[in-house]
């Protein structure tokens, strides 16, 4: 469907560098990289919006490197939306269809199509000015999808709206592409976000792809410490790599015996990541499961309405660790937890991974 | 709504500045119009030199306000959009007219179309001429008054968001459709306001004119003609009258900007 080949993009300081990715025929493809990484850019490159100094931009087997926006046949969602303020919803909506010069009664039945879809034909005689957030991004989806795009490029549309509405929204969003089957650029800092509507995930950085792949097998294995700790891992235990001993520090002495990838090859020191999920204080599972076992002390508990993150040091190293336990759990431990009290802690085999520096 | 002590003061003090340079703009214009005697005012307004003049004095504001337009618009967008090499030169230069006495403006224009350089013999041989005639005036109240229409129209440019411009490419519009479709709706407010204002500046020239086109007489010429050669009770009816129109056309207009706004 869509394939970049290679590209490069200078704009003033900023440059994305020999960067090949594709979008398969009706995938929900989510990039995943903090803010001022260059994914908005990218987008807009796809676009046609910036030219490329190298490399080629291919859309259904076309090359389109050097088609002007209004001829390569995508829409775009903008995160503020970008509706025309000088147009009511409906002129939002048929504005491309008027470009193509439609008559007034097939643009009329083709937006009735789209409108139907999204649910907004209360509101098509509205100025986007008058619009919730969700009204808005539906218009603004409304008027990209009417013209049958090969692919849907979204720019963090979820972002400017409250957690309410986002949530539905994203279910809304997830219902479209089912329904409409169109292929699904989507960018966005947003962790769930990006692993509740991602078929697969791209992690950009400084204008160059991290790691690609489908959510589960990033979670499996992550390739750093940058992208561990985009997908949400707080933990990162350093490690010093002898031929395939791994010793770890902090945490007494310890040493594993470890298997890594290709890449960790030419690597001396390496992370052991454990998340949130894979700290289990006072561990009641056998001691296999475990990497190891040990004595914690708690320096530090915040608490949130629906759960309590526990901060805690190794009780004769520097080590720290911490952990997020809902109210429910932390109710269910045999002893309270204040500041300064001893738990063990166990980390799980089977949460821990090995991440090489970023 | 009660306001705290601060605030009450806050606003008693700027609005009293504020009263204060209203009261010295008036005042001159308020004094000059209920000086005028009623006798002489009829006299004038029926004064077929007096009538001429300011209808000319108009129309050729107007005039150079058009055809600023259709090249100072295009150039607003390429400022507001655009970063180019000489880009800050470019602003200073549709920036000194402001600056240089309007006298220094009016020679500059005469050296150059004038009948002694090539541009304005070039003009001469397809028969416009700019000395002493209606189109000179229109250049020199040009020359003057671009500044407002071209900086007013940036900052419009400025406010449209380019990512309208960006999504409307992707929906199928070709630059020109971008420009005459999102652009111009959007920024149309700020370049009217500019045109307006350059009119009035036009209206108003005097240095530059005066070197370029004495005659036919634009009313503020007419206005220093009457006052040297008859003094200031000649002088002051034509002012008043040139006043009183301006002030009609500029409110009116004013009030049709910000009409459509209210809609």
């Amino acid at each position: 469907m869509l394939l970049l080949d290679n590209i490069s993009v200078r704009l003033g300081n900023f440059a994305i560098s020999n960067l090949s990715m594709d979008v398969k025929n009706g995938e929900y493809l989510v990039i995943l990289g903090p803010t001022g990484t260059g994914k908005t850019v990218l987008l807009e490159t796809i676009a046609g919006l910036h030219g490329l100094s190298s490399g080629s931009i291919f859309l259904n087997n076309k090359d389109v490197t050097n088609l002007p926006p209004e001829k390569r046949h995508l829409g775009m969602v903008y995160q503020d939306y970008a509706l025309f303020p000088h147009l009511t919803v409906y002129g939002n909506i048929a504005f491309g269809l008027k470009l193509m010069g439609k008559t007034a009664k097939e643009i009329e039945s083709i937006v009735a199509k789209t409108v139907k879809l999204l649910g907004i034909g209360s509101i098509l005689k509205r100025r986007p000015r008058y619009l919730s957030g969700g009204e808005r991004q539906r218009t603004a989806l409304a008027r990209a999808l009417v013209l049958n795009p090969y692919i849907l490029l979204l720019d963090e549309p979820l972002s400017a709206l409250d957690r309410f509405t986002k949530d539905r929204l994203r279910r809304e969003l997830k219902r479209i592409h089912k329904k409409v089957g169109v292929s699904i650029l989507h960018i966005t800092h947003d962790l769930s976000e990006a692993f509740f509507l991602g078929d697969r995930l791209i992690i950009m950085k400084d204008g160059a792809i991290v790691q690609k792949d489908t959510p589960e097998n990033l979670l499996k294995q992550p390739k750093n410490r940058f992208v561990a700790e985009l997908l949400g891992i707080e933990n990162f235990i350093p490690a010093r790599l002898e031929g395939t001993m791994a010793f770890i520090k902090g945490f007494g002495t310890a040493a594993f015996s470890v298997i890594l990838p290709e890449y960790f090859k030419e690597a001396q020191s390496l992370y052991l990541t454990i998340p949130s999920w894979g700290i289990e204080l006072f561990p009641k599972r056998g001691k296999e499961s475990y990497l190891f076992i040990t004595k914690m002390k708690i320096v530090g508990l915040n608490q949130t309405e629906s759960d309590i993150e526990i901060e805690m040091k190794h009780c004769s190293g520097p080590g720290l660790l911490r952990t997020t336990l809902l109210r429910r759990e932390v109710s269910l431990l045999p002893v309270s937890i204040f500041i300064g009290a001893q738990v063990t802690a166990g980390l799980l085999k089977e949460s821990i991974h090995w991440v090489l520096p970023d | 709504m009660m306001l705290s002590s601060g605030s009450k003061s806050f606003k008693v003090a700027f609005s009293s500045l504020g009263i204060i340079l209203v009261i010295l703009v008036a005042l001159p214009m308020v004094r000059m119009i209920m000086s005028a005697d009623p006798e002489i005012m009829r006299t004038t307004i029926t004064d077929q030199e007096v009538m001429a003049s300011v209808f000319l004095t108009l129309g050729a504001a107007f005039w150079a306000t058009i055809f600023c337009s259709i090249l100072g618009i295009p150039l607003a967008y390429i400022l507001a959009r655009s970063n180019f090499p000489g880009k800050s030169l470019v602003e200073g230069l549709v920036d000194l007219p402001i600056m240089i006495p309007h006298t220094a403006a009016g020679i500059a224009l005469l050296m150059v179309y004038g009948r002694n350089f090539f541009v304005g013999k070039a003009f001469g041989k397809i028969g416009i001429s700019f000395v002493g005639t209606g189109v000179g005036i229109s250049l020199a109240m040009a020359y003057v008054s671009l500044p407002f229409l071209v900086n007013a129209a940036k900052d419009g440019f400025l406010a449209v968001d380019s990512k309208l411009e960006h999504v409307a490419r992707t929906l199928g519009a070709s630059p020109w459709q971008v420009f005459f479709r999102v652009t111009l709706p959007l920024a149309w407010r700020p370049i009217l306001s500019g045109g307006i204002m350059m009119w009035a500046r036009g209206i108003s020239e005097f240095g530059a004119v005066v070197i370029l086109a004495y005659h036919p007489m634009v009313a503020p010429v007419l206005i220093w003609e009457r006052f040297q050669a008859y003094g200031l009770k000649y002088a002051r009816p034509v002012a008043v009258l040139l006043i009183i129109l301006c002030l009609l056309i500029f409110a009116s207009l004013r009030w049709v900007s910000e009409a459509k706004k209210e809609a």
